[in-house]
């Protein structure tokens, strides 16, 4: 049996007590590593507060071992129980719909255990869920690759009037490009996308294409480490947010779109200088 | 320097209509550099007496014991033109003090970069040629090379004492092989017809060949000749230059011209009767010392010796002689001045070929009119270690602009794109110098049209680059020097001493720089590697390497082996389908081998990167049948964005595929430099895109994803297409008597090589064959040659194509199954090649 466990956003209590008992009952436990991290994730202590919890070893998957060495650990599920720990919900902002297809090809059960997700957590900024778009990601530019579809996707938002979910660019243990083109392994410094660097990102696109998909004085809202003690949400136009120290990783943006009075009210809470 | 001083030097440097940049070209051992002493002797750098004796050019130990030149040098001379001389001259012109730039390159077929290096910064050429060996090997690809550059030639048919002392062939007889050079260097010249550069075609009669006698240091042109009979048959010089040649026969006796020849014996060709004989008179009698015949003959001549060389006897008395009537300097220099274009007139059109930018820019006009108030356009062909160990000047020409001592410069490197700062540097220059032989000599500004050397930029500068002013932000660099051989054999080398490890690879990168062509590199397996033309070349460098860039310290070289190429046969047998790490893209590819002659067009750049796409559609549509469009959608060559393989986008309405474009480049950018059979280069393939399915988010196909897949997808569809390895073959052009034939043919048959050709020079006893011959087996190939024909027998190889092998590396055991694991050994990788398996994924 292959357990694909949510593990909300804040710290590790923020576990279901059916994920706990399943995790509690599993031969083996993987952690997934690199599409997003719990808070305590950065430090290298972190994990041993998740093994001290559930009281066994936990082994952490990089991309690598999720991407290219899945087998391994779908066999492993063939023979007995096995924990796959995903932070925020198994099918929220990632892609771990491959695993459980691959391990449902090999005769696998497959259970999943849903948590807060980053898709749903916004919704602490009062703007309505119901109300959002389609989904963004803003990739790390570099000097050859700027990406710039997801302007596309905002401007269509923006003129059904619906609000747009940034997910900013994380970079852990990626390869550099040179072992990219030669097929070897050698990794670049982890790097975490801010909301500074996003903005600017977003803001050179829109004068690259000056289709007025979006300005400097948009009204965005910007979350650092969404769910946990300390989390951070500031709504302000994109040039405000641009001054404002976020702090330590992860970030996200909201691009706010048209919006009903009581999103004002609740969004007024954050805004920069007041509000209403 | 007796004759003039860096100042009058740098003065007449700003007569841009009085320059001739040349450079002088042969097949090796045809005498170039002896003749290009002599010119240096008339501008007065060695005395007159020790020319011939002293090759000055040559300014390397190794040079003067193998009586070779290895690297080109560049010499400025000084000459002066009488009025007399001038007279028939057309073009514009500034005084009569003219400023030549001369570069002197080596012969041998190992050493073609130099050439290469030295044709792109002259604008003329001075083609030498032995009369007695002919047009050879060397002397037609270094011809064709120049006229790629529109660099006009004019020629000269050397070694003419030969014909005289050596061969003692009549009048008529040396005429026919004169005839048959010019002939044969004709039909090379004819193949570039160039509306631009006009006919390069020589002609004796208009003064474009000279007939010179290196050695003894004197040469003549028709005009010499026709100047003192003009007079005599009072007829001008131009309509005596053309009797002086061709069918044109006089007969003293009646005293009429007549276009054949009547049958009387009396009767001679115009140029046997008027030049050869009388030389050959003149030669006899100094040679037979009848001095009492040879004064008054003189004194008719106009020719006037000092006293004490009046005593000299035989061959000495010979030379002087001849040096005094017929001077090599002026015959030469006066029909370079008179002929080869001055900068101003060949940037004119050939800017052309040198600038990549548009142009109608200032920088192209600035190159055009050889301005030197415009823009600074300054190309580095070359670097040359100066005398303080490791440090180099920057060898190179100013098209337009100045250069001067402090100037901040802007300089562009190879991989530079306009636009972007990727080998691009800002430094300023510490001095400009203009060479002189040995010497040296520091200027405060250097005007377009001139040759210069700059000290301080032997850092930013690996090999060549395009220097401009700093503030010139959108110029656009000159274009890049295409080598007419290729480095395909190349040795591992090692310290003795494994402290020595800092020294060696500081000591690589300097060869680097020096020697245009050489790579080093660095394979897997830690072991350095360089890469030269030949076994010649690679001796060369080595020495260089040991001796000049890591002082001494010993080093340990393998066997030479030799690069191959991968290719493929066929079409991939199926569209072979690659998944990215996260599943959710999918690059679909097919392989095929370019059609015939389109990798090689990509060599010679008639296709490249930066072509104009209408252009690029016309001969790929024209020539190699392409569809019009399809030829719109080349996304990239490779490796090295200018190899001869390609990836074409086959794909029909795929949504954000410009967002992965780049990352399927990147990745087929390495695979091609490193094949799936054995990391080597590959040629001749055209991957097409067929099909992509892509994530609908563009972080979940960024480079991490895509990279990898294209690698891994171009590799399947290589391995599916029947790949094939080439390797490269040399032309050998072997001048035996005939004796010797039985020899050569042996030797070649257990090389593997393959005579094409075999002919016998008219007019010797000197056979000349043409070969195919492997890379591989040419190791050793001149000395078993020479063994097996007692020495009579003279290879020269040069590189001419790449041939397929025929079996199957896939298949174990077979021939090239056994090299690819030879090479996967030496790389340091797995001997066995990874299966298909890991680089196709199945639905």
């Amino acid at each position: 049996m292959l357990y694909i466990i949510g593990l909300g956003l804040g710290n590790e209590k923020d576990i279901t007590l059916r994920g706990l008992e399943a995790v509690k009952n599993c031969s083996k436990v993987y952690i997934e590593s690199y599409t997003s991290l719990l808070s305590f994730g950065l430090s290298s202590d972190g994990l041993s507060t998740l093994e001290k919890l559930y009281g066994k070893p936990v082994t952490l998957a990089d991309r690598e071992t999720v991407e290219e060495k899945a087998d391994a650990i779908l066999e492993e599920a063939q023979k007995s129980d096995v924990a796959f720990l995903v932070v925020g919900d198994p099918f929220g902002a990632t892609t771990h719909t491959d695993l459980v297809v691959r391990a449902k090809k090999l005769g696998v059960d497959v259970k999943v255990v849903h948590n807060a997700s980053v898709m749903n957590a916004v919704g602490v900024c009062g703007l309505q869920l119901y109300r959002y778009g389609e989904t963004v990601s803003i990739p790390f530019f570099t000097e050859t690759w700027r990406p710039s579809s997801f302007y596309e996707k905002i401007q269509r938002n923006r003129a059904l009037g619906l609000h747009t979910l940034c997910l900013l660019d994380i970079r852990v243990k990626e390869p550099t490009l040179e072992s990219l083109c030669r097929g070897r392994k050698k990794y670049e410094p982890p790097r975490y996308m801010t909301i500074g660097t996003a903005i600017e990102q977003l803001l050179e696109v829109e004068q690259m294409r000056g289709e007025s998909a979006y300005n400097e004085e948009t009204l965005c809202a910007g979350f650092a480490r969404l769910g946990s003690e300390d989390q951070m949400v500031v709504a302000g136009s994109m040039k405000q947010l641009l001054t404002i120290d976020f702090g330590a990783p992860l970030h996200c943006l909201v691009i706010v779109g048209d919006t009903h009075p009581v999103e004002e009210e609740m969004l007024g809470f954050y805004t920069l200088g007041g509000g209403n | 320097m007796v004759k003039f001083t860096a100042d009058e030097l740098r003065r007449i440097m700003d007569y841009k209509h009085n320059i001739r940049n040349m450079s002088v070209i042969a097949h090796v051992d045809h005498g170039k550099s002896t003749l290009t002493d002599s010119l240096v002797a008339a501008a007065g750098i060695i005395a007159q007496e020790v020319a011939g004796d002293v090759r000055m050019t040559d300014t390397r130990a190794d040079e003067a014991e193998r009586g070779i030149t290895i690297k080109s040098t560049g010499i400025s001379l000084y000459y002066e033109m009488t009025d007399e001389s001038l007279k028939a001259f057309k073009g514009e012109r500034n005084g009569n003090e003219y400023l030549i730039n001369l570069i002197d390159s080596p012969g041998h077929v190992d050493f073609s970069s130099e050439v290469t290096a030295a044709l792109r910064i002259t604008d003329g050429a001075l083609v030498v040629v032995d009369c007695v060996e002919g047009v050879c090997v060397q002397t037609e690809t270094v011809l064709r090379q120049a006229l790629g550059e529109r660099i006009r030639p004019v020629l000269t048919v050397n070694k003419m004492d030969r014909c005289f002392l050596e061969l003692q062939v009549d009048g008529e007889e040396a005429y026919q092989t004169f005839q048959r050079v010019i002939e044969n260097a004709n039909v090379i010249m004819a193949t570039y017809e160039d509306p631009l550069l006009g006919d390069v075609m020589v002609y004796p009669e208009k003064g474009t060949v000279a007939f010179s006698a290196g050695l003894h240091g004197w040469a003549f042109t028709l005009t010499n000749f026709a100047k003192m009979y003009a007079s005599k048959f009072g007829v001008d010089e131009s309509k005596m230059m053309e009797r002086l040649w061709g069918e044109n026969y006089f007969d003293p006796a009646t005293k009429k011209w007549t276009t054949k020849n009547s049958g009387s014996a009396t009767c001679k060709r115009g140029f046997v009767q008027f030049c050869y004989e009388p030389i050959k008179q003149i030669i006899n009698t100094c040679m037979n010392d009848q001095k009492d015949k040879l004064w008054p003959m003189l004194q008719k001549l106009g020719v006037t010796m000092k006293s004490d060389e009046k005593e000299l006897m035989g061959k000495a008395l010979m030379k002087r002689v001849m040096q005094t009537w017929l001077p090599a300097s002026s015959a030469l220099l006066e029909m370079m001045i008179f002929h080869l274009p001055s900068p101003s007139t060949a940037q004119r059109y050939r800017v052309e070929n040198l600038y990549e930018g548009p142009l109608d820019d200032q920088y192209a006009n600035a190159i055009r009119n050889c301005d030197p108030e415009g823009p600074l356009m300054l190309y580095v062909s070359k670097m040359i270690p100066a005398s303080d160990k490791g440090r180099f000047f920057a060898f190179g020409r100013v098209f337009a602009g100045k250069v001067s001592t402090g100037l901040k410069v802007r300089i562009m490197g190879p991989n530079y794109v306009p636009g972007e700062k990727k080998d691009l540097y800002v430094k300023s220059v510490q001095r400009t110098v203009i060479w002189m032989g040995k010497k040296q000599e520091t200027v405060e500004d250097v005007p377009c049209g001139n040759t210069v050397a700059l000290v301080g930029l032997d850092q930013y500068i690996t090999k060549n680059a395009t220097l401009t002013n700093e503030k010139e932000v959108d110029a656009h660099p000159i274009r890049a020097m295409k080598f007419s051989v290729s480095p395909v054999v190349r040795v591992a080398v090692q310290c003795k001493v494994a402290s020595d490890l800092p020294k060696l690879v500081e000591g690589l990168k300097r060869l680097a720089k020096s020697d245009p062509m050489v790579v080093c590199s660095i394979e897997e397996s830690g072991e350095h590697i360089i890469a030269g033309a030949g076994e010649l070349h690679l001796e060369i460098c080595l020495k260089d390497l040991v001796d000049d860039f890591m002082g001494g310290a010993e080093i340990i070289k393998s066997d030479p082996v030799v690069s191959f190429r991968e290719t493929v046969l066929e079409k991939s047998s199926r569209t072979v389908m690659s998944k990215s790490p996260n599943k959710h893209n999918r690059l679909y590819m097919e392989a095929r081998p370019l059609e015939e002659g389109l990798a090689e067009a990509i060599d010679d750049g008639r296709i490249g990167p930066r072509d104009d796409p209408k252009v690029r559609s016309k001969i790929l549509s024209e020539e190699f049948g392409w569809d019009k469009d399809l030829a719109k959608k080349i996304w990239c060559f490779g490796p090295e964005t200018t190899g001869p393989n390609m990836v074409v986008d086959m794909c029909k309405g795929v949504q954000y595929l410009n967002e992965i474009k780049d990352s399927v480049v990147a990745g087929f950018q390495w695979a091609s430099k490193e094949g799936a059979l054995s990391e080597e280069n590959m040629r001749g393939i055209c991957f097409e895109v067929c099909d992509v399915v892509l994530h609908a988010d563009a972080i979940h196909r960024g480079g991490g994803q895509v990279i990898p897949t294209a690698r891994r997808v171009i590799y399947a569809s290589q391995l599916t297409a029947k790949p094939r390895l080439l390797e490269p073959v040399y032309l050998v052009e072997i001048q035996a008597p005939e004796q010797a034939l039985g020899g050569i043919y042996s030797v070649l048959n257990q090389k593997r090589g393959h005579v094409f050709e075999e002919m016998q020079r008219p007019g010797t006893p000197l056979y000349n064959i043409k070969a195919y011959l492997p890379v591989i087996e040419s190791f050793g190939f001149s000395s078993t040659l020479r063994a097996a024909t007692s020495g009579q027998a003279f290879p020269q190889c040069v590189f001419d194509h790449w041939d397929m092998m025929m079996s199957d590396p896939l298949e174990a055991g077979s021939q090239a199954a056994i090299l690819v694991s030879d090479i996967r050994k030496r790389k340091g990788l797995k001997e066995q090649m990874t299966p298909l398996s890991e680089y196709e994924d199945k639905l």
